[in-house]
């Protein structure tokens, strides 16, 4: 069996929000975890023009992350998903995937 | 949800509103009689009394649940008191304090606890905004919510009834709290505000048919120009007057000139426009003059006052004048260079007003009086009119009647509560705490007096009292 | 809002032609056969002059044209409330403050004018002086202090991106509200408000019978304890404090050094007296200076603005720490091929935040065997705060 890293979709419609979670590859989507180690928004909060540095600053996307636990489940070899991949990278934990341009 | 905020005179129920009929219900308010009526009854009157005012627009079940039976106080301390004593003496001889001939300073006063009742409505996010003066009544708050005009923290709030946490900053769209503010258009009024949009319409959709080549803003002033030689219609230039001083000097004397000249073939509305828009400005000038037997009514009183206002100053300092006799039209076309000079270099913007506020005082002098070098004083003074005038420009386009004035009957209403704390400038506000009671006050404000509000505590009190 | 009136004496002069109508027109009511035209009259009649509501509003109008018209418009500098108009006689600085003329304890109270909103943000911003010491000096809560530097910098900020301000708005409120003015140079500065006051707590509600020896003072501290339901302390504890003030000191320096009594979701801190509850505990302090050496200002003033620099020092200590742990928290990642910027927060998972059973309510993410309760009735749906 392979344990996978990947998302769960929570919130409501057109209100996404993920759970990151570590999971046997063919369970459910919706169905219990080993773990919980994080969350992902992917709704961008806007910056509120109430502080001078936010008037610079892009939107941003919330994700937490226990960084601990992410890094001992790559170690006994759990495999992100492509979009935890992704969000991993930008956490330093594992390397980015080279993009690909060559698609036919 | 219907709206049940009405200010029906056979009910005289008050409401959070600044209507007149609501000014006129809160005035000839009495407190239900309280003779030969059971206390069941009392609670009744009262309770119905003061919810029609405080959060009509919330159901009965849901205020229920906000109600609490305790209710926040605070005590100002005073610091040498503190010092002076330990609180042992309160408590020394038999546990009821040392005789210090009188009561202690903090017991002179009840602190009117029940006055505060309906405190915790004061924290719902549109009676907030009714409360900093920002809309006329609770219900217009609320539709401003609604409607997305509101940001709490800089995010848009959608719901009514969020209650606000303290130090969360509000905010309402300026041009919402202006219209809400602010005196209704006249039929006229809007009428006009039809034309300007018709014509912007059409202007737009001929500059994108037409010109690609030309700049829009050569092309504007040059419109400008034409519609001064014309001498017919204002319109433009109070569209383009919003932002530039000069460009609201040039309407302002246009209006001043069109006064003076105009004899009675003008047609009577437009004329009363006219007169009314300057009249305006001349109001605001006196108003801000030493001398101010201010809001006389009639257009000529107040222009004569202000033309002895001028001659009693000249008369004072004796001019050693450079550029003496400038009919208007001269004024104008020296304004017009100095506009374009000022567009080449935009350097001090003193001097420029400087020149303006003198152009100004020709324009209003217009051909009656030479118009010579004005004092410092009177410099001041009409920079400070004209300044006002560019921050309340004459402009049909707008929702409310310009120049903004407040409405009437407004004044009768106009209090902040201590916990907010409001900018006006910008339409925001701070809710700093919950309102308290200390002795003496309480901050909720409420039509309603203590044989009022003490019975309507004691109805949502239900068994615990 | 109701409809307005825009020509009220034609209405009124109409009155009596659209009464006898109405009056015709009800006698016809039985006859069926009577014509559409008259149905329509009758209709039209009948919903424009209902007789009760004509009195009332002439009475109104009367009113609002005799006794009234004083509130049509403002007088610039003075407040226009309806209190003016109950009171005959020698008019009081109280009367005119007050709105509402059945509630006396209800007052207007002054707003910051525009000037003095302008010197806090100076004295704040740009001398970068304490909110304590603004606050003392200028006689400002300190919360309204922190807002008005945010109102005016955002004021600051709105100007500087051309955003559309109400300023004849601004104009006419400041006019018709009282206001606290900016004291002229030399003069001094007029106290906007009350900033010592003590909340009063919810403990201190009860009614207690609680007996002392006479031998001993009760004080304040101990006071405190009876209400938290504390022991009362040792006769050495109790000897060590020789003014409630003392403690104030020690908690501003360790405010965890509050004890605690009673179990588990009972447990609370003991109840600290007046002196340390207050905003401005420092001012206890230096009045006991004052009293102590009555001659010796320099030196007095002088501990004051040590004991002053000193608690800023441990604040502001405080507040980094907890700035730079919030920080550490947080990693922002910005990368070159998004429109986002990605704020990467640190959790934790442990069977402590998870529970037992996994389903903790500290444990990270969305939980699992947990009923969604948002569409059940009388839960809140709406946001119940919003982070700045």
């Amino acid at each position: 069996m392979v344990l996978r890293i990947r998302l769960a979709r929570f919130g409501n419609k057109h209100n996404p929000f993920f759970n990151i979670v570590v999971a046997q590859a063919r369970s459910a989507r919706g169905a219990k975890p080993l773990e919980v180690i994080g969350t992902y928004n992917p709704i961008p909060k806007r910056p509120t023009n109430l502080y001078d540095e936010n008037t610079e600053t892009r939107p941003y996307k919330e994700i937490a992350l226990d960084r601990s636990r992410a890094k001992y489940w790559l170690g006994v070899g759990a495999q992100p998903s492509d979009p935890v991949w992704k969000l991993m990278s930008m956490a330093g934990l594992v390397a980015p995937k080279p993009t690909t341009f060559h698609k036919a | 949800m219907r709206n049940r905020a009405t200010n029906t005179l056979s009910k005289g129920k008050i409401r959070q509103s600044w209507s007149k009929y609501n000014l006129y219900n809160m005035q000839r308010f009495r407190s239900p009689p309280t003779i030969n009526r059971t206390f069941f009854q009392q609670k009744w009157s009262a309770k119905a009394a003061s919810r029609a005012y405080h959060g009509e627009q919330v159901r009965e079940g849901q205020w229920k649940r906000m109600f609490n039976h305790r209710i926040r106080s605070v005590i100002p301390m005073n610091a040498s008191d503190l010092a002076a004593d330990d609180g042992s003496q309160a408590s020394s001889g038999r546990g009821s304090g040392l005789d210090m001939g009188g009561k202690p300073a903090y017991q002179k006063r009840p602190t009117p606890y029940t006055q505060m009742t309906f405190a915790p409505l004061e924290r719902r996010l549109d009676v907030a905004i009714f409360r900093a003066l920002f809309a006329s009544s609770a219900r217009q708050a609320r539709q401003f919510v609604i409607h997305g005009a509101v940001t709490v923290n800089g995010q848009k709030m959608k719901h009514p009834s969020y209650l606000l946490n303290p130090g969360d900053l509000f905010q309402v769209e300026p041009e919402r709290v202006m219209y809400a503010t602010g005196h209704t258009k006249t039929a006229y009024e809007r009428r006009q505000g039809r034309l300007v949009r018709r014509k912007a319409k059409a202007q737009t959709s001929e500059e994108e048919v037409e010109a690609e080549s030309k700049e829009t803003a050569e092309e504007e002033t040059k419109e400008t120009a034409e519609e001064e030689a014309k001498e017919t219609a204002e319109e433009e230039a109070k569209e383009t007057e919003k932002e530039d001083p000069k460009e609201t000097l040039k309407a302002l004397m246009a209006q001043a000139k069109s006064i003076m000249s105009a004899g009675k073939d003008t047609l009577a509305p437009q004329r009363k426009q006219e007169l009314r828009g300057f009249q305006q400005a001349v109001r605001r000038v006196l108003s801000r003059s030493e001398s101010s037997t201010v809001l006389a009514d009639s257009l000529e009183a107040q222009f004569s006052q202000l033309t002895l206002l001028l001659k009693a100053k000249r008369a004072e300092k004796k001019p050693d004048n450079k550029d003496v006799k400038l009919r208007p039209e001269d004024a104008f076309a020296s304004d017009k260079g100095d506009r374009e000079l000022a567009a080449a270099r935009k350097d001090t913007e003193t001097a420029v007003s400087d020149k303006l506020s003198e152009a100004f005082s020709q324009a209003t002098l217009g051909n009656e009086v030479d118009a010579s070098e004005l004092s410092d004083e009177e410099f001041e003074t009409l920079k400070r009119a004209l300044t006002q005038m560019r921050d309340n420009p004459l402009d049909n386009s707008k929702t409310y009647s310009t120049p903004w004035q407040p409405r009437q009957y407004m004044s009768a209403f106009a209090f902040i509560p201590r916990y907010l704390e409001v900018n006006q400038n910008i339409c925001a506000a701070v809710y700093l705490r919950h309102p308290v009671a200390r002795p003496g006050s309480a901050e909720v404000p409420t039509p309603f007096g203590e044989t009022i509000a003490t019975p309507a505590y004691g109805w949502y009190l239900r068994r615990r009292w | 809002m109701p409809p307005r009136m825009q020509s009220r004496s034609v209405s009124n002069t109409l009155l009596p032609y659209l009464t006898a109508t109405s009056s015709s027109s009800l006698s016809s009511i039985p006859s069926l056969s009577s014509s559409s035209s008259q149905c329509l009259s009758r209709q039209f009649s009948a919903t424009a002059a209902p007789q009760a509501q004509t009195k009332l509003r002439r009475q109104m109008f009367e009113w609002l044209n005799t006794e009234g018209a004083v509130f049509k418009h403002h007088v610039p500098g003075e407040t226009n409330y309806l209190t003016r108009l109950k009171q005959r006689g020698p008019e009081t600085s109280s009367d005119a403050s007050r709105p509402f003329p059945n509630n006396s304890s209800f007052i207007s109270e002054p707003i910051l004018s525009e000037e003095l909103r302008n010197e806090v943000y100076h004295r704040v911003v740009e001398q970068k002086m304490s909110l304590r010491a603004v606050s003392v000096h200028l006689g400002i809560d300190m919360k309204r202090i922190a807002a008005v530097v945010r109102l005016v910098e955002l004021e600051k900020r709105q100007r500087a991106q051309g955003k559309p301000l109400a300023l004849p708005y601004a104009r006419a409120i400041h006019e018709m509200v009282p206001t606290t003015p900016l004291a002229q140079q030399g003069e001094r500065q007029e106290y906007h408000e009350p900033i010592n006051d003590l909340p009063a707590h919810p403990l201190t509600g009860s009614q207690i019978f609680y007996p002392v020896p006479e031998s001993r003072s009760f004080t304040r501290v101990e006071a405190g304890r009876v209400f938290s339901g504390a022991p009362a302390m040792e006769h050495s504890e109790a000897a060590e404090i020789s003014h409630p003030s003392d403690l104030a000191e020690k908690i501003i320096e360790d405010p965890n050094s509050i004890a605690w009594v009673g179990k588990g979701a009972n447990a609370r801190q003991i109840l600290q007296p007046a002196d340390v509850r207050i905003p401005h505990p420092h001012m206890v302090a230096l009045e006991r200076d004052r009293l102590a050496h009555p001659n010796e200002r320099l030196a007095v003033s002088e501990k004051q603005s040590k004991r002053l620099k000193r608690q800023d020092a441990i604040e502001k200590e405080r507040r980094e720490r907890l700035q730079a742990r919030r920080e550490k928290k947080l990693t922002v990642v910005s990368p070159e091929d998004s429109r986002f910027d990605y704020r990467i927060k640190d959790t934790i998972y442990t069977p402590e935040t998870t529970g037992a059973d996994g389903r903790g309510s500290k444990a990270v993410g969305r939980r699992y065997g947990v009923p969604h309760r948002d569409r059940t009735r009388g839960e809140i749906k709406i946001p119940t705060r919003v982070e700045a």
